[in-house]
């Protein structure tokens, strides 16, 4: 039984990495194509991607959405969830379900719409109209994320302050935010992963200045090539230190 | 850092269901009150009232002279220890402490003196700098209250603040309670539905049932001299007697406390068979049953060593009637 547990371990783990590891081992490889068998290592493909100027500005691109577009989506969840939890408005439920419905619509479907609402008024595509996109996707997420981690707990802390001659801004700012920290940075670095990885409204809506995805996208298109493979590689640096970064400052559990 | 408080006309109301049905009461500046009665009583909405949480449908609040009654909470005089502490978990001891002088914009060097000042009031100098999670319930308790107290409020309101703890912490919070009360000398509003509790610590019991007050008085009044019938079942067990054969019927009925029936007093209740006792360490508490017409059965203290044999017919004697008018 116990060997079985382990095989089942191993088979586990296989299955979810196999791709990645496939992809940061033919970044190294020496020959032009990624498909075995491997010849590297090399670093070649590292150095070709880090001096290609439009790969680089597709990089900065998308970090600039991804940080910028889940900040918004933070501080608007934030505010939803804060004002649902607290005051009891006529259709309470019904405003709750319309901000969490946009989590069941497809992204080809949300960047359809945002795009032919763009083109009637007159907006051009462009990183802003992206951001705009990735606000529309991230902020269901930051609301659920942060109103699930709004209990009576929390609203008993908030009354307690205002007892104690805190105005709402106080209250908000030195109670509600810091007792939420967990909840806001996992909603905050949720959206950024999110809008990083994304594709189709990206695509629909940049033109000229483009994220990542969509230069990878172009690239794909002239072949297979170890550099992909290599921003590829960066990506998952890039994103798997975020995600460490966050287990050890945030969800350490506190020792009691 | 005391007043006294007024309520006029207090009525309340939620939907259609009338909470507070015409409350008239007045506190003395540093008086210990306590608002007394079962589940639902509407004790809990007058507090809320009391703190500006809740604006009372109709009437009237003063503290300290002051009409209060349209204030928000953050500028009564009032501040409110919680039921469930409300501590905040991030900061350290002394920064829930000093929160209401922050607010108050007190210098830092000024509220950190007060916190501490506050802390050793309570006993928990040494754990100043921890956060509420490393503290046991009791001290989460301390904590609060001296949060409370840190503002010199004119008038501190408990809600239930005991009741999460168990039954010998209890005890000893109220003990607490009361001597950091006499140091104060803030006005305290504690509610509960615990009369052991109320009877322990309050000047003045304000006994509630159903939205309307029952009884005012101090523990002694309300238990010994109760106004109504239900404040004398609240405050503790009691023994109705038989309305005596021949007299006109009337709305009173005659009550008896359990440690008021013994083998001698001043009015006789006839014969009566022990069926059973048992041994609460003080006195036994014994079930009789007349063995007159009627068969009412009475529950009575006995003292230690002067209890009969079960199935022992023996006189029994009341003294310190209650007269009461009943409910109909």
């Amino acid at each position: 039984m116990r060997r079985l547990g382990w095989i089942y371990l191993i088979a586990i783990f296989t299955f979810i990495f196999l791709p990645v590891i496939v992809l940061v081992l033919f970044s190294f490889q020496d020959s032009r194509l990624p498909v075995p068998p491997f010849d590297g290592p090399t670093l070649k493909w590292y150095v070709q991607v880090i001096n290609d100027r439009s790969m680089m500005e597709a990089l900065r691109n998308s970090a600039f959405v991804a940080f910028t577009s889940a900040a918004i989506a933070l501080l608007l969840g934030f505010l939803a969830a804060q004002g649902l939890s607290r005051v009891i408005l006529p259709g309470s439920v019904l405003m709750r379900g319309l901000l969490i419905a946009p989590m069941t619509v497809s992204y080809l479907i949300i960047a359809l719409g945002l795009l032919t609402v763009f083109n009637n008024l007159g907006i051009r595509p462009s990183l802003w109209a992206t951001g705009v996109g990735h606000v529309v996707i991230n902020l269901p997420l930051c609301f659920a994320i942060l109103f699930a981690a709004m209990g009576d707990h929390q609203k008993n802390a908030e009354r307690a302050a205002r007892d104690l001659g805190a105005s709402e801004l106080q209250v908000v700012f030195l109670i509600s935010a810091p007792m939420l920290k967990p909840a806001l940075l996992a909603a905050y670095f949720l959206s950024v992963t999110f809008s990083w990885d994304e594709f189709i409204i990206a695509f629909l809506l940049t033109r000229f200045d483009v994220t990542l995805p969509v230069e990878i996208w172009s690239m794909l298109r002239s072949g297979l090539s170890p550099a992909t493979n290599a921003i590829g590689s960066i990506v998952f640096l890039v994103s798997i230190s975020l995600l460490v970064l966050l287990e050890i400052t945030v969800f350490r559990k506190p020792k009691s | 850092m005391t007043a006294d408080v007024s309520l006029k006309s207090i009525q309340h109301s939620f939907g259609t269901f009338q909470a507070l049905k015409d409350i008239n009461l007045t506190f003395d500046a540093g008086e210990f009150v306590v608002l007394l009665g079962p589940s639902g009583c509407g004790k809990s909405t007058l507090l809320a009232i009391l703190g500006g949480f809740l604006t009372p449908t109709s009437g009237h609040i003063k503290i300290g002279g002051q009409d209060m009654s349209r204030v928000p909470p953050k500028d009564r005089p009032t501040t409110t220890m919680f039921q469930d502490y409300a501590l905040f978990p991030h900061m350290s001891l002394r920064k829930n402490v000093g929160f209401g002088l922050q607010m108050r914009g007190q210098s830092k060097k000024e509220r950190n003196r007060r916190a501490d000042e506050m802390l050793e009031l309570v006993g928990l100098l040494d754990k100043a700098n921890h956060k509420p999670h490393e503290l046991s319930g009791g001290q989460r308790q301390r904590v609060a209250l001296a949060r409370a107290l840190a503002v010199s409020p004119d008038v501190l309101l408990l809600d239930e603040p005991l009741g999460a703890l168990d039954l010998k912490l209890r005890r000893q919070m109220q003990d607490e309670l009361k001597a950091i009360q006499r140091e104060v000398g803030t006005t305290f509003v504690h509610v509960t539905h615990d009369q052991e509790e109320a009877m322990s610590i309050a000047d003045k019991i304000i006994v509630m049932n159903q939205g309307s007050v029952e009884d005012v008085g101090t523990a002694e009044d309300v238990y010994m001299r109760p106004k109504t019938l239900f404040s004398a079942n609240f405050m503790g067990e009691l023994n109705t007697l038989p309305p005596t054969q021949g007299e006109p019927a009337t709305n009173t009925v005659n009550c008896v406390r359990p440690e008021n029936i013994g083998q001698a007093g001043d009015v006789s209740m006839g014969q009566a068979v022990l069926e059973n006792s048992a041994f609460f360490g003080t006195y036994h508490r014994c079930h009789f049953r007349s063995t007159g017409n009627d068969k009412t059965s009475y529950i009575a203290n006995f003292p230690v060593g002067t209890v009969p044999q079960v199935g022992q017919e023996i006189p029994l004697f009341a003294s310190n009637i209650i007269t009461l008018e009943t409910d109909t």
